[in-house]
């Protein structure tokens, strides 16, 4: 299993993932176990997954999609979504997923500046749509999962489009530096940036999943991450379809008893999730996990923010099973920092580099750092699933580079052994349930909203989320704050934003410290929302 | 107006969908964009427009629109 991963040089994430998986006597082997909401459990064999997504690439060249053209997915997970995403790859256009719960600002930010050409997604998605279709001259068509009919002469049925679509589709030839998956992250400053990856990048994820995860030929596997984020593609598409393993996807949202049941009934092997998700685990009434079998779990990895001791020692003696931390950003493709099963789990780090990942962490001023002190975490350039560029935006591609290390914008330690810890961000990213947040972007809608004078958004310390949005807002002269106005607030920014960028908690301010020039003083901010000292405020306009 | 009516005019307005039709068995996973973060704004909403407040207890019974309903029901009596 994987070391005939390429052949006849043949990168196609798509082709790799069905038709590959078909030829090499797998193609009734069922890849995705669809466990809906409500009603029954679908099976997809690798040979059903292969006629699928050739359909929607056959649909999608009926179109007029070229190879380089942008198609988005906008959907919660479906079938379609895992269908649409690697008919899109087949065709080799370059095919980014949304996730379902983005606002208008965000869809405007991704689907604008990708020019995106097509786009899936549920009807009861349009309305968000049609709010910013006319600044979006590129996009030219709408595909709805959804409906019998088209809606109009571009807003096209799914179902009409797969009627007439054949289930025979040869992918063409695709080198690995063909660019493949596109995927938004949050900056501190600014839009979201497109992080653009290429087709070699299955080498990484396939690789690390076989090593890291320990994914074996005949395992059950459940990543639960939404495919809206990096996790859920790299893992919860690619990587264990490039290896033949069979996936279970569940299409409910957070439920331990349902959880639990699928871990138990579907005789889940390994599992992949996130911290806050664990961490909810843990304040569930036992019964729930005691009354389960979990003898087919062989191992429970995790990723998104830093894992807490304490869910480490939950698990050994809830589960009796470790959790492996695991890390990894959308910029980096796959896993390049992990624990795995053999190495001995120090709690609260993040493991060590895993094969061929040369980290470090290197000062502000480009030195490397000894054991023990903290400064930027670093990975020497040129791991096969690296970003290629940030779309449109070349020289902030270049500035996460210096003597041929990327910059990740952690800030990290590594001990004496080897194991890297992580400390912090060096920016005001917000890291919230392993989502980021742009302070930017969330400032940026508030001021939207007429009533509010200033906004500044930081992210503090959560028990759950592991940092929770805070919002400081002063309003303008005469105005005074009331629940109606909070509820205005939080409405406008998931509508705008999203509902993972919403405020936990809204402070309502005389004003919003700034800089003499005026930039929001952030560190002022969470200085005062923590009772803490907010340091040199020499530079705090008057 | 029932209850039922003005709760429904709320799920429209927190989940931005005017064709949003609730009913009591219906659940999270039954309205798009309904997650534990949305949750919040809903509650929030609720709490506003009827003008009654519920505790983290009372929180954690709601399975779906039903319970939300009963509760609500019994609040403002």
């Amino acid at each position: 299993m994987g070391n005939d991963l390429i052949q006849h040089e043949q990168h196609n994430i798509g082709e790799i993932c069905t038709r590959q998986q078909c030829a090499a006597g797998r193609g009734d082997r069922v890849a995705l176990r669809f466990i809906p909401a409500y009603g029954e459990r679908t099976d997809y064999s690798f040979l059903e997954l292969d006629a699928q997504s050739n359909r929607f690439a056959n649909l999608l060249q009926q179109l007029g999609f070229v190879e380089g053209d942008v198609f988005f997915t906008f959907l919660p997970k479906l079938p379609e979504q895992f269908f649409a995403f690697l008919g899109a790859l087949k065709l080799k256009l370059i095919t980014g997923t949304l996730f379902s719960n983005f606002g208008d600002d965000a869809l405007l930010d991704r689907l604008g500046d990708s020019c995106a050409k097509g786009v899936i997604l549920r009807k009861s998605a349009l309305k968000k749509l049609g709010r910013i279709r006319n600044r979006l001259p590129s996009l030219r068509y709408v595909i709805v999962t959804d409906s019998d009919v088209d809606l109009a002469p571009d807003i096209l049925s799914l179902r009409r489009l797969l009627a007439d679509a054949s289930a025979e589709f040869v992918t063409p030839e695709t080198s690995p530096d063909t660019p493949s998956v596109l995927h938004y992250t949050s900056g501190s400053t600014g839009k979201p940036k497109g992080v653009l990856h290429c087709h070699g990048s299955v080498l990484h994820q396939s690789r690390t999943a076989r090593e890291v995860l320990d994914l074996r030929p005949n395992d059950i596997y459940w990543c639960t991450a939404d495919q809206g984020w990096v996790t859920g593609t790299s893992y919860g598409i690619i990587a264990p379809w490039s290896l033949g393993v069979t996936q279970v996807q569940y299409g409910g949202g957070y439920d331990a008893e349902i959880w639990f049941a699928i871990l138990e009934e579907e005789k889940v092997n390994i599992w992949y999730t996130a911290p806050t998700a664990l961490r909810m685990l843990m304040r569930e009434d036992p019964g729930i996990f005691g009354k389960r079998s979990l003898t087919s779990l062989r191992h429970i990895f995790s990723v998104g923010e830093p894992l807490n001791p304490e869910v480490i020692r939950w698990s050994r003696e809830s589960l009796g099973r470790e959790i492996y931390d695991t890390w990894f950003q959308t910029e980096t493709g796959g896993i390049l920092i992990s624990n795995q099963p053999g190495l001995p789990i120090r709690p609260g780090s993040m493991g060590k580099p895993v094969d061929g990942i040369e980290a470090a962490i290197i000062s502000d001023s480009g030195n490397l750092l000894p054991d023990g002190e903290q400064g930027n975490l670093c990975i020497k350039a040129g791991w096969p699933s690296m970003f290629v560029t940030y779309l449109n935006n070349e020289s902030g591609y270049c500035s996460k580079f210096k003597e041929g290390y990327y910059n990740s914008g952690d800030t990290a330690y590594r001990d004496a052994d080897g194991y890297f810890y992580f400390v912090g961000r060096n920016d005001d990213v917000i890291n919230t349930a392993g989502h980021l947040i742009s302070p930017f972007e969330v400032e940026s809608a508030l001021l939207e909203i007429g009533e509010v004078a200033e906004s500044g958004v930081i992210g503090a310390p959560d028990e759950l989320l592991f940092e929770k949005v805070i919002a400081f807002v002063s309003l303008h002269h005469g105005l005074e704050p009331s629940r109606e106005l909070e509820l205005k607030i939080r409405l406008h920014v998931t509508n705008r934003a999203s509902s993972i960028a919403t405020p936990q908690e809204i402070v309502f301010v005389d004003a919003v410290p700034k800089n003499r020039s005026g930039k929001i003083m952030r560190r002022v901010l969470k200085a005062r929302y923590l009772g803490i000292d907010a340091g040199d405020i020499s530079t705090l306009e008057d | 107006m029932t209850t039922l009516e003005r709760l429904n005019a709320l799920f429209c307005e927190v989940f931005d969908d005017d064709d949003l039709k609730i009913a009591p068995e219906m659940t999270a996973n039954d309205v798009a964009g309904w997650d534990s973060l949305s949750h919040v704004n809903l509650i929030v909403a609720v709490e506003t427009a009827f003008k009654i407040r519920f505790n983290q207890k009372e929180l954690l019974t709601f399975k779906n629109v039903g319970d939300l309903l009963n509760s609500i029901e019994n609040k403002i009596g």
